[in-house]
């Protein structure tokens, strides 16, 4: 922990120090060099495209378009062939007369019909793999998460990452994913730049992001560019499409679970587009036609619009609003969702000088409503979030990213409200929580030779827990001690509050994190990389059950909570082979997080006003080896995914003594896999057919069986073993999917298609959980599984319009 | 309140989790310990001289062998202030048995056992409890809306931090169910307990002619912590459910601390009633 007062100097001199260089970077540049720069959009619907490739034929001067399809290159004065491209779509080439700064924004197709359902996977045209220093980078096609075979027909967005090496979940039906052995809530996930709390609908069967209204998809598991910050395991960065804006057009689907549209088109003449996207679940429909009292549904509205003020103007709304709701034959209901808004003004300087201002504002909310016993439950987490980003293209080998940010946020840890007056409950407010957390980042990327490329960075972050509220006071600063008598951890006890006023700072946190990496290109074929990067994360999902739950609460760091700090080491071999239809990629990764909390035997966190009596702070370590193997083109495409990894947590006693938890030895996280291997592949058979299968196996996950029983109260009580020191059976199942397309539609401009698909297929009963407990008649011990998915065949209709 | 969200939660798994099935699963052998179940628990009304304590041992979680009394073991419990104990005599089969014990409220109590050339002590304080003022049926309330389920009334005095044990048993049935409650949200408040028995496979809801045998107790602190614990991981633990864990009672074993015994030592103040299910429902007694 650093407050911010020790560390500006040393800040200021990296500062300085950091400026002076790229001042002299900005010197060496050559006098008669030109730019190129503009925007790179889909012929067919105007959608600008996010990590098109932009080369000089001939040369290695060239670059990747960012999230708003804008590129500048700059490069000596002459004759030149622009070559742009694009995985899926067709290579386009431009003579370019180099002899003054130029724009050239640029159209280009999708690869024809016949060839449209080719299911494309490479994170980037390969040359940019190899030569750019970006690793553990996941991205994927919306193409190709349409055509993973998927439970009940939901194609999701998350469920589609896990089939990467490096990605799990923690068991079926249960929310979220897992990263590198990180936790759930150490993942950073963004839709459009707002931050999504809970990513699950219905608990954890489905995502909460529609596909329809999605552009693109990236995962950073490690190597987290320094523009980003918050959270310690990974980014998951979702970008909304912005609506076609070259005509009207209606997507839509008829499945098992849900039914969605989606509506773009131009608007503001030829400025702007727009696109609004809704799902909405038809469970509780069903539900109430098999006589069903109990209801579940959810629904997610997607809106994006955007206009062009001018060539170097353009401003973006976009929002998204996604809701569950549930209600148990009156007994009780509960709704949760996410919502955000951001607006956004893309600013271009100059040709070389990109920027974007965002205003973002987004919330996660949860409401339980008790009608029998007239209370009512709330809780929310909400923030502002004022960010500004630019990118400055210096020339051929150096362009610089920098910005800064500001997120205010507002904690809602609970409320019990009574509903009406004969309520047995009492109202009671937990403390109400705020924070200010603050970045700023620089960030290189820089060819150092035509075969070395270094991407490195700084991030400086801060966060104040601001006051507002009163903190608790322990005996000997302890709020929880071990009984070392009894050998349990206990709550500690309360002397006293201190009241903070909503003007001061109850506790400020400065971070400095460093981000490199660096790629060097063996030959043509093959480069290896290697990175480190560090990040803080200083908001904590407080959850002490095996799965994350809609109803677990954020928290700020603050006095008895400090903030997480990973550090993460990887090293990455890439290569094409076969004249590029196969590529391999393996990477092996070591990663350590401090000040990861962990919770005392018998915690309580419902309701819980003074979380701090019922954790301790731990580390974790996670590590592993990473294999991807694809191939990337012809009929059959696919890949075979493999991870060996290692995810560990220890909890010492610390400042409460003793040993702690699981005394003090390190132990296996809820989701530590060892072995994940997933192969995933997809057929076009002819214009009509194509099919898909995944076919996955992993270790069970960790689990606490009982090691023991004994006679008590006249019941048989189960002794645990230690913790997580037990496993699940293995988990593996099959998935396949079959694609047609009829033919009368395939000259027209409406296009329809049926995809079934069957989940699990051979119906293994997969083990979410085994619980123990007696038989009500013998009272004998036994073991009791529950599988969630057997074998689920689903149809869905798709259309196009 | 925080029953019924938990509750709350477990029915949404419900819901979608519809396959289980009993499976064989190898599970880890820990350590035999010595089962404590030292409860000494003054029902209203009684003088309380008459109380048993039962000693036993662990086993293995799938062990059908239910055979595992301790004897030969010396038990004695000392009131705190003024001295006084009062031993248990071996029955030889598992109990140990005091004719003569004097419950105080609000007292401190030790136990001590010699036991296989091993001291266990333990300290706890009698906790009083308040009366029920009401017993009745509905079907109203409770997660099904058709089933009965049995109501019990009462008022948590005032002051705060009341903590209540209940043990509910139909006659009939071969296991009893626990339940616990704090004042957290309810201070001294009339608190209306309902108890209802899920329909499930193995077990029917109640049925008028049905007996319900109701216990509630005034527990300490450290006991609603102890027993809370216990109750949870009772029926085994989903998904939604916290890491289950070896929970550790207040025996402390002074000669080898690693060997603790499971159980507990407490001392309580209990009410009890039994409740007849009718036809007629709305019926108050």
């Amino acid at each position: 922990m650093n407050s911010k007062e020790h560390l500006s100097p040393a800040l200021k001199t990296i500062v300085w120090l950091l400026w002076a260089y790229f001042m002299g970077c900005l010197f060496v540049m050559g006098q008669s060099s030109h730019t190129i720069s503009g925007t790179i959009t889909d012929k067919s619907n105007g959608e600008t495209l996010f990590g098109a490739t932009v080369f000089l034929t001939g040369t290695t001067i060239g670059g990747v378009t960012n999230e708003y399809g804008f590129y500048s290159i700059t490069a000596p004065e002459g004759e030149y062939v622009l070559n742009i491209s694009y995985m899926g779509y067709t290579d386009m080439n431009i003579e370019v007369h180099l002899n003054q700064d130029l724009k050239h924004d640029v159209e280009i197709s999708e690869f024809s019909t016949k060839l449209e359902e080719v299911v494309v996977t490479a994170e980037e045209p390969e040359r940019a793999i190899l030569r750019k220093p970006e690793m553990s980078v996941l991205k994927m096609n919306v193409a190709t998460i349409k055509q993973t075979p998927v439970v009940l027909g939901e194609v999701d967005v998350l469920k589609s990452l896990q089939l990467l090496p490096g990605v799990t979940n923690n068991g079926e039906g249960t929310g979220g994913f897992h990263v590198r052995g990180g936790a759930q809530d150490q993942n950073l996930v963004l839709l459009d730049e707002a931050i999504i709390y809970n990513t699950s609908h219905m608990f954890g069967f489905f995502s909460v992001f529609n596909a329809d209204a999605i552009k693109d998809v990236k995962l950073y598991k490690g190597g987290i560019p320094a523009r980003f910050g918050g959270r310690v395991s990974s980014v998951l960065d979702i970008r909304q499409k912005d609506g076609n804006s070259k005509k009207f057009a209606l997507t839509g689907g008829v499945g098992v679970i849900s039914s969605r549209l989606t509506a773009e088109g131009p608007i503001f003449g030829d400025n702007g587009s727009f696109l609004i996207a809704g799902r909405r679940s038809y469970v509780d429909l069903i539900l109430a036609a098999a006589g069903e009292d109990n209801r579940v549904s959810f629904y997610d509205l997607n809106l994006k619009t955007n206009y062009s003020i001018n060539r170097n103007n353009k401003l973006f709304l976009s929002g998204y609003f996604g809701r569950d709701a549930f209600d148990f034959a009156g007994i009780f209901e509960n709704s949760y969702g996410n919502g955000s808004g951001n607006l956004r003004w893309n600013h271009i300087f100059n040709d070389r000088l990109f920027s974007n201002l965002s205003a973002i504002v987004s919330r996660y909310d949860y409401d339980l409503n008790f009608d029998q016993d007239d209370f009512e439950w709330v809780s929310s987490i909400t923030n502002y979030n004022l960010k500004y980003d630019l990118k400055y293209y210096l020339n051929d080998s150096f362009s610089l990213d920098f910005g800064a940010n500001g997120i205010y946020y507002d904690f809602d840890p609970g409320q019990v409200q009574p509903t009406s007056p004969d309520s047995p409950v009492n109202p009671l407010t937990l403390d109400q929580k705020r924070a200010l957390e603050t970045g700023v980042y620089i960030n290189a990327e820089h060819k150092l030779t035509d075969r070395f490329t270094a991407q490195y960075g700084l991030r400086y972050s801060s966060f104040s827990r601001l006051g507002g509220q009163p903190i608790m006071e322990y005996a000997n600063g302890q709020p929880v001690i071990y009984n070392s008598e009894l050998g349990i951890y206990e709550r500690g006890e309360a002397i006293g509050e201190t009241d903070f006023s909503r003007r001061e700072a109850i506790e400020t946190f400065g971070n400095l994190e460093p981000r490199v990496s660096l790629a060097y290109l063996l030959n043509e074929n093959s480069s290896l990389k290697m990175g480190f990067s560090r990040a803080a994360q200083y908001i904590h999902l407080l959850s002490n059950t095996s799965s994350v739950t809609p109803l677990d609460v954020w928290t700020p760091s603050g006095p008895f909570i400090k903030p997480q700090l990973s550090n993460q080491y990887a090293l990455g071999y890439f290569q094409n082979f076969l004249d590029k239809s196969y590529s391999l990629e393996v990477e092996a990764y070591y990663k350590t997080v401090n000040n990861r909390i962990d919770y005392i035997d018998g915690s309580e966190l419902i309701g819980q006003n003074t979380i701090e009596t019922e954790i301790l702070n731990g580390e974790m370590r996670a590590y592993g080896l990473e294999l991807l193997l694809r191939k990337n083109e012809g009929d059959l495409t696919g890949w075979i995914a493999y991870t060996l990894s290692k995810s560990e947590q220890r909890t010492p006693g610390g400042m409460a003594g003793g040993p702690g938890i699981n005394g003090g030895n390190w132990y296996n996280t809820f989701f530590d896999r060892t072995h994940d291997i997933s192969i995933t592949g997809s057929y076009r058979w002819n214009d009509q057919w194509s099919f898909g299968a995944n076919l996955i196996f992993q270790t069970g996950r960790p689990v606490t069986f009982p090691n023991g029983q004994y006679q008590y109260e006249d019941l048989s009580i189960a002794s645990y073993a230690p913790r997580n020191s037990d496993r699940l059976p293995a988990y593996h199942r099959m998935d396949v999917s079959a694609t047609f397309k009829p033919r009368k539609y395939q000259n027209k401009r409406f296009k329809g298609e049926w995809v079934l698909s069957i989940y699990n297929l051979y119906h293994r009963k997969n083990a979410a959980s085994i619980s123990f407990g007696q038989n009500l008649e013998t009272g004998a011990n036994e073991a009791t599984r529950t599988a969630i998915f057997g074998i689920v065949p689903s149809l869905t209709y798709n259309f196009k319009f | 309140m925080k029953k019924i969200i938990k509750i709350a939660l477990t029915l949404v798994v419900a819901v979608f989790a519809s396959c289980t099935d009993v499976v064989d699963v190898e599970v880890q052998n820990g350590p035999e310990r010595l089962v404590v179940e030292a409860s000494l628990d003054w029902e209203k009304g009684t003088t309380g001289n008459i109380q048993t304590i039962r000693l036993r041992k662990s086993t293995p979680f799938f062990d059908t062998n239910n055979v595992t009394d301790v004897t030969g073991a010396s038990v004695v419990v000392t009131n705190e202030t003024s001295g006084a104990s009062y031993i248990f005599a071996d029955q030889n089969n598992g109990e140990y048995r005091t004719t003569s014990f004097q419950p105080i409220l609000g007292q401190s109590y030790s136990l001590r056992i010699d036991y296989d050339n091993e001291v266990y002590t333990a300290r706890e304080t009698m906790t009083s409890v308040t009366n029920i003022t009401n017993v009745f049926q509905d079907r109203e309330d409770g997660f099904d809306d058709e089933a009965l389920e049995v109501h019990v009334v009462f008022t948590d005095p005032p002051e705060e931090g009341d903590n209540y044990l209940f043990k509910f048993q139909r006659e009939g049935d071969l296991l009893p169910d626990l339940e616990v409650a704090e004042d957290e949200f309810v201070n001294g408040n009339e608190i209306d307990w309902w108890y209802e028995i899920d329909d499930d496979d193995d077990i029917e809801p109640f049925e008028p002619g049905d007996v319900v045998n109701i216990e509630m107790y005034g527990i300490s602190r450290p006991y609603y912590d102890y027993i809370k614990i216990l109750i949870d991981q009772l029926g085994g633990v989903g998904i939604f459910e916290t890491t289950p864990v070896a929970v550790k009672g207040n025996c402390i074993n002074q000669t080898n601390p690693d060997n603790y015994a499971f159980g507990y030592f407490r001392l309580t103040e209990m009410v009890k009633t039994s409740y007849t299910f009718v036809e007629n429902e709305q019926s108050s007694n």
